[in-house]
C-alpha cells in the first residue's frame, strides 16, 4: 500500500533495475524504467528526498505552485499507479557479483543487473564551535521542519544561495526577524527570489561576513562573525550547499570529481557499465529537481539500451 | 484542487485497498473538539475500507488507565490479546495518512519488510517505547514513523511507538525539551534529532540492553 509494498517485492529476483534514493531523481527514473517494462525496484532511505524539505516549488514546468511536498505526493502517485516497489533501507555497499550486482543494506540484500545510483547530497555542515553542539536546540538544516518553533523569535540563515533565500522567505511568514548571513557580497538567489527577499521588511542581509561561533546556555541564544560582531538570535538554519552521497559508489571504482560527485556523460552512465547516476550526486553544475529528473529518466533509457545489449538470460 | 480534497482522496484511493478486517481504538478525552476533529478524519478511513477497518470508541476512564492513556485523543492499535502496539497523538492527516494506512495494513497482517530481522532479534531487544515528535510540516517524519510502526507491529508489542503530534501536545514537547523534529527518543534515553534510519533505531534498541 505505502511505502513498502510487500506484494510486489521480491527478494529472490535479479531486477532489471535497482534505484538507489528516494528523491525526485529516482523516482523519476524508476517511472521510466517501468515504461520500459523493465523490472524495477526504488530503495530509498528517505522518500521525497532534498526537494521535500522545502516549502515552496515554483519552478517545476506545468506544476505554477506547490510545495516540496506536495510534489513528491505527486511522484509518489505516480510511482504507485505504475506498481513501482519501493524500499525504504539504506544501501550500504555494492558488490559486483559477475553478471550482476548485489546491494547490500542492513536488512536484505537486492540483485541488480543495472543500477542507477541518486542518493543526492547530504547538507554539508559548518564546522565551527557550537553547531554541533546546539543541533535540535536551536541549530537546524530544515526550515519546514523546525518552523514552528520559532514563531515571533529572531532566526538568522548561514548562506546566500537560492534555497536559502527560500528559507528565508518561508521563516519569516511567522518569525520576527530573519537575518541572512553571508559571505560574499550578494546573496546568488534566484532573481525572482531576490528580489521577494529585498521587498520582504522582515529579511535583513548581512553581507560579507561569516558567523565563526554560536554560543548559549542550553539553547542559541547568540552568533559571533569573524569581524568579532554578535547577533542575538533564537534560531541558527545553516544553508550551505551540500556534499555529494558518493562513497558507496566511489567504493566499487565509480569516478568522482574532486567535489565528489559521480562523473556521468549525456547518456548519464558513469565509467562502469551497468551502474548510472544522476541527480545532485552527478557532476551537473546546475542542480534542481527537474534537472535531475531528466537526468534521472535519461539513466533509465540507458539502463533498458544496456540490458538489451547485454542480453543476459535468466 | 484544495490540499483537503487531495488528502480524502488519498485516504480513499488507499483504504480500498485494505483485505483483511482491522479495528483500532480512539480513547476520547473531554475536550470534544478535539475529540470530533480525529473521529472525523477517521470516519473517512472506515467508511473508506469496505467494512474492513472499525473504529472503536473509548470514553471509560477504566480502559483509559489500564493502557495508560493520559493524553487525548489517542487512537491506539491493541492486538488479538490486549496489547498495544501503537499509539497515535496526532490526527493522520496530510503527510500523516500514508504511514498511518501502511500502519493498519501491516497490522492487518500485510507482509512486514522489518519482520524477519526484527525476529531474529526479538531476544536481545528488552521492552522497549519509542517516541517519535513530528509536526504536519516535517517531511522526515512520515518516514521514521513508517518503520517504527512496523517494527512494534513485528515486535507484537515488545518495541511500542507513539506518534506525537508536538503542536497539538506541547506540554510533551516541552517535557522532552524539543525544538527540532523528526525528534526520535528511546526508552526517555537515547534520542536522535532529525532523520534517523532503521538501522540506527534496532542498533540502540538491541545495543540499549
Ligand atoms: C531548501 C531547498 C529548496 C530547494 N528548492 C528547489 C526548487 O524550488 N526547485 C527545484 O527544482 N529544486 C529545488 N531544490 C533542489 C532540489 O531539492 C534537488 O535538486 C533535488 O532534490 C535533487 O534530487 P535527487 O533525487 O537527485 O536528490 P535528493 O533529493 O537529495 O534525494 C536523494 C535520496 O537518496 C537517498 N539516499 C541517500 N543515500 C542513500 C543510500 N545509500 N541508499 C538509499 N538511499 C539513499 C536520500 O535519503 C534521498 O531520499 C531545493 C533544495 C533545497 C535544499
Amino acid at each position: 500500500m505505502y511505502n513498502i509494498d510487500m506484494d510486489s517485492l521480491d527478494l529472490e529476483k535479479t531486477y532489471d533495475l535497482v534505484v538507489l534514493g528516494g528523491g525526485p531523481t529516482a523516482i523519476a527514473c524508476a517511472i521510466y524504467a517501468a515504461r520500459f517494462a523493465l523490472d524495477v525496484l526504488i530503495v530509498g532511505k528517505i522518500f521525497g528526498g532534498l526537494i521535500a524539505t522545502t516549502d515552496i516549488v515554483e519552478n517545476y514546468p506545468g506544476i505554477t505552485s506547490t510545495s516540496g511536498q506536495g510534489l513528491m505526493e505527486m511522484f509518489k502517485d505516480h510511482m504507485n499507479s505504475l506498481n513501482i516497489p519501493y524500499i525504504t533501507d539504506e544501501i550500504r555497499s555494492i558488490e559486483n557479483a559477475g553478471d550482476y550486482y548485489v546491494l547490500h543494506s542492513f536488512f536484505q540484500k537486492f540483485k541488480a543487473k543495472s543500477i542507477c545510483i541518486a542518493t543526492g547530497s547530504e547538507r554539508r555542515k559548518l564546522g565551527i564551535p557550537g553547531e554541533a553542539e546546539f543541533a535540535g536546540k536551536g541549530v537546524s538544516y530544515c526550515a519546514t521542519c523546525d518552523g514552528p518553533f520559532y514563531i515571533d523569535k529572531v532566526v538568522c540563515i548561514i548562506g546566500g544561495s537560492d534555497s536559502a533565500a527560500k528559507e528565508a522567505l518561508f521563516l519569516a511568514q511567522n518569525v520576527r526577524k530573519v537575518f541572512i548571513i553571508y559571505r560574499k557580497e550578494e546573496i546568488r538567489a534566484e532573481p525572482i527570489n531576490k528580489k521577494k527577499v529585498y521587498e520582504n521588511e522582515k529579511i535583513e542581509i548581512i553581507n560579507n561576513t561569516n558567523v565563526v561561533e554560536i554560543v548559549g546556555k542550553t539553547n542559541v541564544e547568540r552568533v559571533i562573525f569573524d569581524n568579532g560582531k554578535e547577533l542575538e538570535v533564537d534560531g541558527v538554519f545553516i544553508e550551505i550547499g551540500s556534499i555529494p552521497n558518493s562513497e558507496i559508489a566511489q567504493r566499487i571504482g565509480v569516478k568522482t570529481s574532486e567535489k565528489r560527485e559521480i562523473i556521468i556523460n549525456r547518456k548519464s552512465e558513469t565509467n562502469i557499465s551497468g551502474i548510472f547516476a544522476a541527480g545532485d550526486v552527478a557532476d551537473a553544475p546546475f542542480k534542481q529537481a527537474i534537472t535531475g529528473v531528466a537526468e534521472g529518466v535519461i539513466a533509465a533509457y540507458s539502463a533498458f539500451d544496456y540490458l538489451k545489449e547485454v542480453k543476459i538470460e535468466y | 484542487m484544495p490540499l483537503a480534497y487531495i488528502f480524502t482522496k488519498l485516504i480513499r484511493d488507499e483504504m480500498i485497498k485494505l483485505t483483511k478486517p482491522v479495528e483500532l481504538s480512539l480513547f476520547m478525552g473531554n475536550n470534544i473538539e478535539d475529540n470530533e476533529n480525529v473521529r472525523s478524519v477517521l470516519k473517512i478511513y472506515e467508511e473508506s475500507s469496505n467494512e474492513l477497518l472499525s473504529i472503536i470508541e473509548v470514553s471509560d476512564p477504566i480502559i483509559a488507565k489500564n493502557y495508560d492513556v493520559k493524553h487525548f485523543p489517542a487512537i491506539l492499535f491493541i492486538n488479538n490479546e490486549g496489547k498495544e502496539l501503537i499509539r497515535y497523538l496526532a490526527k493522520p492527516f496530510g503527510a500523516e495518512i500514508r504511514p498511518f494506512i501502511d500502519a493498519i495494513s501491516t497490522f492487518s497482517g500485510d507482509p512486514n519488510y522489518y519482520e524477519s530481522v526484527i525476529k531474529e532479534n526479538i531476544e536481545k531487544i528488552k521492552p522497549s517505547i519509542i517516541k517519535v515528535m513530528i509536526t504536519n510540516s516535517c517531511a522526515y517524519c512520515p518516514e521514521i514513523i513508517t518503520f517504527v510502526n512496523k517494527f512494534a507491529i513485528a515486535s507484537k508489542g515488545k518495541i511500542k511507538s507513539v506518534i506525537i503530534d508536538i503542536m497539538a501536545h506541547p506540554d510533551i514537547s516541552e517535557s522532552h525539551d524539543v525544538s527540532s523534529v523528526p525528534y526520535t527518543i528511546i526508552n526517555d534515553k537515547k534520542t536522535f534529532i532529525g532523520m534517523v534510519g532503521p538501522e540506527e533505531v534496532l542498533q540502540e534498541l538491541i545495543g540499549g540492553n
